[in-house]
């Protein structure tokens, strides 16, 4: 048998150290090669400079923004960029009997209606919802704007009350309210007549976002959840809090963050299957927000307009399939 | 041909650091100078704490993403600036070591890193990685990348050769030639 070198006798102790995760046997090795091998823990410990420079990047890009987006432009904006009693980032439901979709939501979730605006043809072109602090639109589903099963996460003060509620409105059972989610809150689900998921938790001892603690969130479960992250912090000025990954860097749960409200996201698996969801979100300066994120590789759907109702208004499509309507309120009736 | 990377500088003196910091808060394009300065340091320290390398990643880009937001309520008092990143790092380990908890469905009771407070071991163990990782950065290109590839990266012998066109032979040559040298420059640490 011929006699190996010390560099092979390197890489093989160097293998076995790696497949197994623990010292080879001394025998294995020459005093050269034994001297070796202890760098491999520290070798291991290295950071990676892919990361290294993808981190900088990402710092440099809110930098960035922050600096275009911060002087004179917001200065000109109005500080109060929502209209009144708009906390949220508010999902849209396009769906084919909006009419329907109200009633189920005050029969369900306790809702009030406040706002509905009905086209010639008896269907309804807009309509809001009130749900504890915060708001939920709709409007029938028409060809540009098809209905989408959407899933919305709703913090309530009594999840099994609620849940019960939701059924008798004619929701269906995904599973019932029960304190073994790994939030730690109690949770349940239950699929509306519309084929929307609505996740009907009560918090347990944590504390809301900076707009205080919000009964509607948007839920996006996405494929690729991870590269929702840097897109929606690139295009949207977004910030992830809370993001939560497996070993392998699946996404379990992220909150994001945007101009102060928030929506969640998480990697579809199993029968939970990614979605494609409208979103409304009120932003210091749409025309802007509009710009960064078309640069950022968002899919301009509708160029910044002023609308009727006094807002700047735009529509994009993000990478996922979602469409996201951003606006910033110019002042006037807050109805 | 042998490329030589350039050392990296080492912390400056606080009085240096200080004008940095206070550069950085005028102007946030500067804090690319900090984040070049301190990036290791908060890398290794999160390591001797979390040994995963997504979750060292992603808490290491928290603690920086929060520095760069709250760089401007940061006062001057003395101290490493290396300090006030070392404990963002540790509320995030914190909080990390919690969620993980609640993910698992455990009792309150935290993983016993998560609240250690910072010693001179651990100072010694994140200067004496650092260094390290600097005489990493030294070594002829083609042995850099060997190593980075093979330890950092996971990749096999076979692999490698194939992505630098050489034999597994050659390859196994050049990763003992890396380490002998590296060896050769740390003496008996890390043993």
């Amino acid at each position: 048998m011929p006699k190996r070198s010390p560099a092979e006798r390197l890489d093989q102790a160097i293998t076995a150290l790696l497949a197994a995760a623990q010292p080879v046997p001394a025998a294995n090795s020459n005093a050269t090669v034994a001297r070796l091998v202890p760098l491999v823990r520290a070798l291991r410990a290295l950071p990676r400079a892919e990361f290294k420079a993808a981190l900088k990047a990402d710092l440099q890009r809110r930098i960035s923004m922050n600096e275009a987006t911060a002087p004179s432009a917001a200065a000109a904006r109005p500080a109060n960029f929502r209209r009144a009693n708009f906390p949220n980032i508010a999902p849209y439901f396009l769906v084919h009997g909006a009419p329907a979709f109200v009633d189920f939501l005050v029969a369900a979730f306790e809702g009030t209606e406040r706002i509905r605006v009905p086209r010639p043809d008896g269907s309804v072109m807009h309509a809001e919802v009130s749900i504890g602090n915060s708001v939920i639109e709709m409007g029938d589903a028409n060809e540009q704007y098809p209905q989408r099963p959407m899933n919305t996460h709703l913090y309530v003060p009594d999840a099994h009350a609620t849940y019960a509620r939701a059924l008798k409105a004619g929701a269906t059972e995904i599973y019932a309210p029960s304190d073994k989610h790994p939030s730690g809150d109690l949770w349940g689900a239950a699929k509306d007549p519309f084929g929307n998921t609505w996740y009907i938790a009560t918090r347990k001892d944590w504390s809301g976002g900076p707009e205080g603690f919000l009964a509607v969130q948007p839920y996006l479960h996405l494929r690729d959840a991870h590269k929702m992250i840097p897109f929606i912090e690139a295009a949207l000025g977004a910030k992830a809090t809370g993001v939560h990954k497996s070993p392998d860097g699946i996404v379990r749960h992220a909150t994001i963050e945007i101009a102060g409200a928030t929506l969640e996201i998480d990697e579809a698996q199993g029968d939970v299957q990614p979605t494609q969801s409208y979103l409304h979100v009120y932003v210091p300066d749409a025309d802007a927000l509009y710009a960064q994120a078309v640069a950022a590789g968002a899919e301009g759907l509708q160029a910044p307009y002023t609308a009727p109702y006094g807002e700047r208004s735009a529509t994009i499509s993000d990478p996922f399939g979602n469409t996201w309507f951003l606006a910033t309120y110019l002042g006037g009736d807050q109805t | 041909m042998v490329v030589r990377r350039p050392a990296q500088k080492p912390a400056p003196p606080s009085g240096d650091e200080r004008l940095l910091v206070e550069a950085a808060q005028a102007d946030a394009s500067k804090f690319d100078v900090l984040y070049e300065l301190h990036f290791e340091r908060v890398y290794f320290f999160i390591v001797s704490r979390v040994h995963d390398r997504t979750v060292a990643e992603d808490l290491t880009s928290e603690v920086f993403h929060k520095a760069l937001a709250n760089l401007s309520t940061y006062e001057w008092r003395g101290v490493p600036f290396s300090a006030w990143l070392y404990r963002i790092a540790s509320n995030g380990i914190v909080d990390h070591y919690k969620r993980s908890n609640r993910e698992q469905q455990l009792d309150d009771l935290e993983h016993p890193l998560a609240h250690r407070e910072l010693s001179s071991d651990d100072l010694e163990f994140i200067e004496r990685h650092v260094h390290f990782f600097r005489l990493v950065e030294q070594l002829p290109e083609v042995q850099r990348r060997v190593v980075c590839e093979r330890f950092v990266e996971d990749r096999s012998i076979r692999e490698i050769a194939q992505r630098l066109s050489k034999t597994e032979g050659a390859v196994k040559q050049l990763q003992f030639r890396a380490l002998q040298t590296l060896r050769a420059q740390i003496g008996d640490r890390h043993a």
